[in-house]
């Protein structure tokens, strides 16, 4: 290393370090200030919707949705610019998708910015208390009353997808606010192999539990049950919620904000103990960071007797390019069956799909636009076309159709189990309440915690996020 | 090539020198203030408060609320633990096989070139590529990892979902990923070691182990040093590989407080609690660049 | 035949100087074991790499196949035509994502090294007070954990509209970039002699005459190499990618490919076909900064 002789007295920018360092800290202090008055004024409730539709632009528009990747996103995509276009054909209908894993990561950030890139944000149901909250999507309550038919849908998918408060499970609250409307109705359906367990589904969830028992030892390599496992997005919660229904139990007290003592009471233990020790000996080795992708693959691959999967993501299980169970559609129909998820205590489902929300910060035109196409999407005829081109309507009329009945061999299981859902928690605080038990379920499912430790950490921590409103400091941990 | 016509001589020669140093380093300590410091100030700053990104409202003074309740979290001393041993664990490893690997090149007289390039390739991949090339390798049901230890007769392991294999997975990768560096290293200083030693050595008959003792390593000690320095620190803030290897779990068991630290951020959105939580890894970090920089200036001294 | 040939040409020189390098050490079997074990090494090392060639070039059922199939299988190309081209024709979003990266990573090291050489130039020359403390200070910003930094940077870029944008991208990597660039460059322009700049100065050159015309053309190489390694960083970088957008249209080839699992289905064919096209141009241009990469991967902090 050799040292410059270079002389000359410089003062250089030595002096200048600490005096900008001095300089930025005012100004950091006064910015973020400044950033703090100017959060006060935009926030606490979600600023309202026009009751009718503005009047709509001629001009060529873009009408941004955000999504995660899976197929119903293409599917949307294509079904809108095809149908939707022959009504506004200046409207060019984009749907931004995400890694599911980073889906609300990449919406509340955009919300926490003040600016989206979407006009139309496709919530999941528990993420409208945060957004609401926030107030980052509009509030569709009087548009909702003078452009949509309620009458026409099941009370509850018309408050799940867009009531805030949330709803109770199965009902509507006709004075409560709306935020969204329906726009891909979901939940669990259980895959069963045919030509393993024979045409006919269990009908109790401990008869499905004996009947997989029975199938993995008769048949080496294949695994009793799949179903989802991993501690991302909420894959384990929901497992075991579903569970926790059925075995009678209760996610919380909404009432009371209460978690302790609810969650983890003795159904909730039951449901506990009959996941970790009666139903993931069932599944394969390994299996523990298992969600939608690699349970398909597990049913595709021929190596699972019973597995439980969203509907919207069975599709591919159809295909045989993606399969081993037979060269054709029909082939592969005649090894797998789709049915309504076994009952025990009680016979409730779990609540999937998403709603359209409008985005608080796209430009008016995109909002009018993003509400005619709400108003448009929810009409009797497009439901069903909707649900021609593989969507999961919301209407009763169209789920009742031929045209969606005859869309897909799940599809029935849908049409019956509307009545039989329930939703997990929609509060602010909905993305720590999930981690949380998500990281715990998982945890105890690959022996990292014991079943009883896990459901009381649940309880504790969940409890601890809905009662930290007011700590000073230390939020979040 | 240069002209040859010389200019008129420059009379303010001093004032330029003055003015060009100023004028060639301020730009570029601008952009590192505006992009590197103010932010951290920012930081620092939300870290006494309550404020979150999304729920605005006024910024309440916690004053050093979030910095105790981080401190004293037991969420927070189990992510210590799980960082701590994932570096101590991936470092080491990497230092033993890279310096094995650096000491074997250096003793071919042939083909070293090439074996060096080699045994980069893995150094110079996206840490998206090698996350989750390995995560499909080490699946339990048809990863290759378990198909040859299944052909040797062992049964499938569970790689990525048990707590104890899950963390030595998170290590063995980042040990094939970052080998190469210390390895690479290793080798600079390995060739520096001047030959006229070695056969001083050799006529004096010595072992080869006293020569490695007490001529090779003693030589190459203070790069290798630095190199583990170096790695230490990112190892400290690993985050990509987590986030796509393991995720965090199973359960929270390969959650490293880079992890963590996102989780508080992004999740529940509290930002000042994760401020604070980030200016304590930045104070970590920084102790350790000053170690780093202190072995460098020996090293450059000596 | 083409072995024998080869072999009946050149058959004198290695077996001649197997004797000589025999001389130290503890002989032929020693060195025998010695490159056995070398050899095992890199065919772990390698391995990774190899399967991920492989599997690119798979059919989906063989990629699936257990056991592990190595040889023996359908080669298609299939993948690396779903890496370009969407399935319904036209682009694909992760052709998109690549131009992206290359964007982003060109211009950002462009604005590091346009910014970078010029301090390091001067730091290498002038007598800067504390400059020891404005290096330390310059390359510790370097090391703090993107994690960390992202979160005020993600509330800055919201004041000023940078969120999801490329210039916003752009920034971030030339600000990360920068430090490695003073201080690899500065090394560069220590190893040129100042008496070239004094030489020319006496000749009536101005300083910054004398640095253009004397001093950066020597510099070239140097530049070069320490472009490559930023452009490497700027290509490879996720967290501030992930973090940073979401949209299609600004998305980096990081978060596209990590994009691509966690889906209905996971095409492994299809990650493999990503990542090696992902990969390729990094391991060409580690490929021609050879020499540099000891100075390259340490931040410019160890030379030989």
């Amino acid at each position: 290393m050799r040292h410059p002789k270079r002389t000359g007295r410089l003062s250089g920018p030595g002096r200048k370090v600490q005096l900008a360092t001095a300089a930025m800290l005012l100004v950091a202090t006064t910015m973020a200030a400044c950033g703090d008055g100017k959060d006060d004024g935009a926030t606490t409730s979600a600023p309202a919707a026009p009751a009718t539709i503005p009047e709509l632009t001629t001009d060529p528009l873009t009408l941004s949705f955000i999504w995660f990747e899976w197929p119903p996103a293409q599917a949307l995509e294509a079904f809108a610019n095809e149908e939707y276009k022959k009504e506004r054909p200046n409207v060019t209908i984009k749907v931004n998708t995400v890694p599911n894993a980073n889906w609300h990561d990449a919406m509340f950030t955009q919300f926490a910015a003040r600016k989206t890139d979407f006009d139309i944000a496709i919530l999941d149901s528990q993420h409208i208390g945060e957004a609401v909250t926030n107030g980052n999507i509009l509030d569709i309550t009087e548009f909702v009353k003078n452009n949509i038919e309620v009458d026409a849908y099941n009370p509850y998918l018309l408050a799940a997808y867009g009531q805030f408060p949330q709803a109770e499970t199965g009902q509507r609250d006709e004075n409560a606010s709306l935020y969204g409307l329906p726009l891909l109705g979901d939940t669990w359906t259980m895959i069963y192999r045919k030509d393993l367990i024979g045409d006919e589904p269990p009908k109790t969830w401990d008869e499905m539990i004996s009947v997989a028992e029975k199938c993995q030892a008769d048949n080496p390599g294949v695994s009793g049950l799949a179903f989802h496992q991993a501690n991302g997005s909420d894959a384990a919660a929901v497992t075991y919620n579903t569970v926790n229904g059925v075995y009678g139990g209760n996610l919380w007290d909404a009432k009371n904000r209460k978690i302790e003592g609810v969650l983890n009471d003795a159904a909730g233990q039951e449901a506990m103990d009959v996941l970790v020790n009666k139903m993931k000996p069932l599944t394969a080795k390994g299996s523990g960071n298992w969600f939608i992708d690699e349970v398909n693959a597990a049913v595709a691959q021929g190596k699972a007797c019973i597995a439980f999967n969203w509907i919207a993501a069975s599709g591919g299980l159809l295909d045989p390019k993606e399969s081993t169970l037979g060269s054709t559609r029909e082939q592969i129909l005649d090894k797998l069956g789709f049915a309504t998820l076994p009952s025990q205590k009680t016979d409730l489902v779990p609540l999937g799909g998403m709603g359209m929300h409008v985005s608080a910060y796209s430009a008016k035109d995109n909002q009018a636009e993003a509400l005619n196409f709400m108003k448009w999407f929810e009409r009797a005829d497009i439901q069903k076309k909707w649900a021609a081109a593989g969507g999961v309507p919301s209407r009763t009329d169209a789920l009742e159709s031929p045209e969606f009945l005859n869309a897909g061999p799940f599809n029935q299981v849908y049409a019956d189990s509307v009545p039989r859902m329930r939703d997990m928690w929609n509060v602010p605080e909905y993305a720590r309440l999930v981690d949380i038990e998500n990281t715990n379920v998982n945890a105890a499912l690959n022996g990292a915690k014991s079943p009883q430790q896990a459901l009381d950490d649940i309880a504790k921590e969940q409890q601890a996020v809905l009662d930290s409103s007011n700590r000073k400091g230390g939020g979040g941990l | 090539m240069v002209s040859t016509t010389p200019p008129a001589r420059g009379r303010f020669r001093r004032l330029s020198d003055r003015g060009l140093a100023v004028a060639f380093i301020s730009p570029a300590l601008l952009l590192l203030l505006a992009m590197s410091v103010f932010p951290l100030l920012w930081a620092l700053y939300l870290s006494f408060t309550d404020y979150s990104a999304t729920r605005g409202g006024p910024a309440r003074w916690v004053g050093f609320g979030n910095y105790t309740a981080v401190l004293t979290s037991a969420q927070v001393h189990q992510r210590t633990l799980t960082t701590l041993i994932y570096v101590v664990g991936a470092v080491t490893l990497q230092t033993v096989l890279g310096f094995t690997i650096a000491y074997l090149i250096s003793r071919r007289t042939r083909g070293r070139g090439v074996l060096t390039t080699l045994f980069l390739v893995p150094m110079m991949l996206s840490p998206v590529v090698v996350g989750l090339f390995w995560r499909f390798m080490l699946d339990a049901q048809f990863g290759v990892i378990n198909s040859m230890l299944g052909s040797l007769g062992i049964g499938q392991v569970e790689w990525l979902t048990r707590q104890r294999t899950a963390l030595i997975s998170l290590i063995v990768v980042d040990t094939w990923q970052w080998t190469p560096f210390i390895m690479l290293i290793a080798l600079a200083g390995l060739t520096a070691v001047p030959k006229y030693l070695y056969e001083a050595a050799s006529i004096d008959r010595a072992s080869e182990w006293f020569r490695f003792r007490t001529i090779t390593l003693p030589l190459v000690w203070p790069l290798l040093l630095i190199a583990v320095l170096f790695r230490a620190i990112e190892a400290f803030r690993l985050f990509d590989l987590v986030y796509i290897l393991t995720n965090g779990g199973p359960g929270v068991s390969t959650e490293t407080l880079s992890f963590h630290v996102y989780k508080v951020a992004f999740l529940g959105f509290n930002t000042g609690t994760a401020s604070a939580y980030g200016i304590l890894m930045v104070l970590v970090v920084i102790v350790l660049t000053q170690l780093y920089l202190r072995y460098l200036n020996k090293l450059k001294e000596g | 035949m083409a072995v024998s040939v080869d072999e009946a040409v050149s058959p004198g020189p290695t077996r001649q100087r197997r004797p000589a390098t025999r001389r130290f050490g503890g002989g032929r079997g020693r060195s025998v074991v010695e490159v056995a074990l070398l050899a095992v090494l890199a065919v772990v090392m390698l391995f990774p790499v190899l399967w991920m060639i492989e599997t690119s070039i798979k059919e989906n059922r063989d990629v699936y196949a257990v056991p592990a199939q190595f040889f023996g299988f359908t080669v298609t190309m299939d993948h690396f035509r779903d890496v370009f081209i969407a399935p319904g024709g036209g682009r694909s979003d992760l052709s998109v994502a690549f131009l992206n990266s290359v964007l982003v990573a060109g211009v950002s090291t462009t604005l590091a090294t346009v910014l970078g050489v010029p301090a390091a130039w001067a730091y290498s020359r002038f007598a800067v007070k504390a400059k020891k403390d404005q290096l330390f200070f310059i390359l510790s910003t370097r090391f703090m954990p993107p994690v960390v930094v992202v979160i005020p940077i993600f509330l800055m870029y919201r004041q000023v509209g940078l969120i999801d944008t490329k210039l916003g991208l752009i920034l971030i990597y030339a600000a990360f970039n920068l430090p490695f660039t003073i201080w690899m460059m500065k090394g560069f322009v220590d190893e040129v002699p100042a008496e070239y700049e004094d030489a020319a100065m006496l000749d009536g050159y101005t300083r910054l005459q004398a640095f253009r015309r004397f001093t950066l053309p020597l510099l070239v190489p140097g530049i070069a190499a320490t472009a490559v390694f930023a452009l490497i960083f700027s290509w490879n970088e996720f967290v501030f990618a992930i973090f940073l957008t979401s949209s299609d249209e600004v998305r980096t080839a990081p978060p596209a490919i990590a994009g691509l699992i966690g889906g209905t289905t996971v095409d492994w064919g299809l990650v493999a076909a990503a990542s090696v096209v992902f990969a390729l141009p990094v391991l060409i241009f580690a490929y021609l900064v050879r020499k540099h990469l000891v100075a390259g991967v340490t931040l410019g902090a160890v030379r030989r």
